[in-house]
């Protein structure tokens, strides 16, 4: 809102002031406001920042000076003169102005630059800790995947070993069974089927025929078992010559091994041997206890065949 | 329309009859009105903050001009405010050239600041 003062409304106030008042003659304020101006011309900026604030201060100094050419009434050229040097200042206040306007716009303009900086820096910086998560992710995931395999793996393994150990505790209490049905006993050397005085007749080696029947289970256990060996022992009560009864022991325990080749078991798998009236089970004072005595042993190897000789 | 055409037709329209004696100058009351507003658009403008003395001189002024109308100087009335009027206008650009300073100081306070605050910051 800048009002141009008019020439015609100037002059009328000049002239009624020249008519009613009788102030002395001054141009302090003139020479004020030529300098303000002058001041003002010095600085570029202000010619440049603000042309048509300098242009209408410009103009309001003409009509100051031209007041005082004229030898207009001094109240006249003040008035003149100071509202010069408000346009003057005017002017430079607005230079200041569009200066600061313009380095608001540089300060914005490098703040936006900053603030992009800022902002890219941190997108990189959380893509780069994204890219890190997700290795740790995959790492993680991989450790975890590979820890569920070996659990699965052990769970196998543990399943498997009670499988076969039930297995083995099967075949074991089968083995046992078998054992059982074959009347074998355990002793110190072993599993061991004691065959007694009544396979035979008196002081004779044949086996009667129920013998056979008894020593089944025998011979098809070491059929089925082949690296199952046999040691076949022949024993006697201490009545009669001990040449005898040794001979007697040995052609039993014969006896015996030939009814088991007979079913199939292995040759290798057996070996007799009499040991006459030597090792007594019980004492040969008693009829119980002699026919105790009249015994043939068959000592079981383990299953790898191994034997515990006498 | 600018305030100041219709000031001169009016004092046109008296002038002849105000070359006559410095008390029959027409009452200047579109200049007053056009000073009264430059007032309140400075303080609109913040000059109450920014520029005070400035202000402080054209509301004395305009008081003045107030006192002349009502006493019928229109001479002095008119006097005042045509400087008043002035004065206003550069309290307000005054206190627009502030504002400004004070945008700009606070901008570049915040760059610094956040330039700072990056430098600091680990890659």
């Amino acid at each position: 809102m800048k009002t141009p003062i008019r020439f015609t409304t100037l002059a009328l106030l000049a002239a009624t002031m020249a008519a009613c008042s009788t102030l002395p003659p001054g141009n302090a304020m003139l020479d004020q406001a030529r300098s303000d101006y002058r001041a003002a011309q010095a600085n570029t900026q202000t010619e440049a920042l603000a042309p048509v604030e300098m242009k209408q201060a410009g103009e309001a100094l003409a009509l100051a000076n031209a007041a005082q050419a004229r030898k207009d009434e001094p109240a006249m050229i003040d008035q003149l003169a100071y509202l010069s040097r408000r346009r003057t200042a005017l002017a430079q206040e607005t230079a200041a102005r569009k200066q600061s306007e313009a380095a608001v716009a540089t300060a914005t303009a490098d703040r936006d630059k900053v603030r992009l900086e800022a902002r890219t820096l941190e997108a990189d910086r959380a893509t780069r800790n994204a890219a890190v998560a997700t290795a740790d992710a995959a790492q993680s995931k991989r450790q975890s995947e590979s820890a569920m395999r070996d659990a699965a793996a052990s769970q196998r393994a543990a399943a498997s070993s009670q499988m076969r150990a039930g297995e083995a505790e099967r075949r074991n209490q089968a083995l046992m069974a078998r054992m059982q049905e074959m009347k074998a006993e355990k002793t110190d050397r072993g599993m061991v089927v004691t065959l007694g005085d009544l396979l035979f007749d008196t002081g004779r080696a044949e086996l009667k025929a129920g013998a056979v029947r008894d020593m089944q289970r025998l011979g098809e256990f070491l059929r089925e078992y082949p690296q199952r060996r046999a040691l076949i022992e022949g024993y006697t009560d201490s009545v009669g010559p001990d040449a005898a009864n040794q001979v007697l022991s040995e052609r039993r325990a014969g006896a015996v091994m030939t009814a088991l080749l007979g079913m199939g078991v292995g040759r290798d798998q057996l070996t007799s041997q009499g040991y006459g009236e030597t090792h007594p089970v019980a004492g040969n004072d008693d009829a119980g206890g002699r026919q105790m005595n009249r015994r043939v042993e068959i000592v079981l190897s383990d299953e790898n065949g191994a034997l515990t000789a006498r | 329309m600018t305030p100041h055409r219709f000031a001169f037709a009016s004092a046109l329209g008296g002038a002849l009859v105000a070359l006559a004696a410095c008390a029959s100058l027409p009452p200047p009351t579109e200049q007053m009105a056009v000073a009264h507003a430059a007032v309140a658009h400075a303080v609109g403008a913040g000059s109450t903050e920014f520029a005070p003395a400035e202000l402080a001189l054209a509301r004395d002024k305009m008081t003045r001009a107030d006192r002349a109308m009502a006493s019928k100087d229109y001479a002095t009335a008119l006097t005042l405010s045509q400087q008043a009027q002035l004065d206003a206008q550069v309290a307000e650009a005054k206190s627009e050239s502030a504002k400004a300073g004070k945008s700009a100081v606070a901008l570049q306070e915040a760059s610094r600041a956040l330039r700072e605050e990056m430098a600091r910051q680990p890659r």
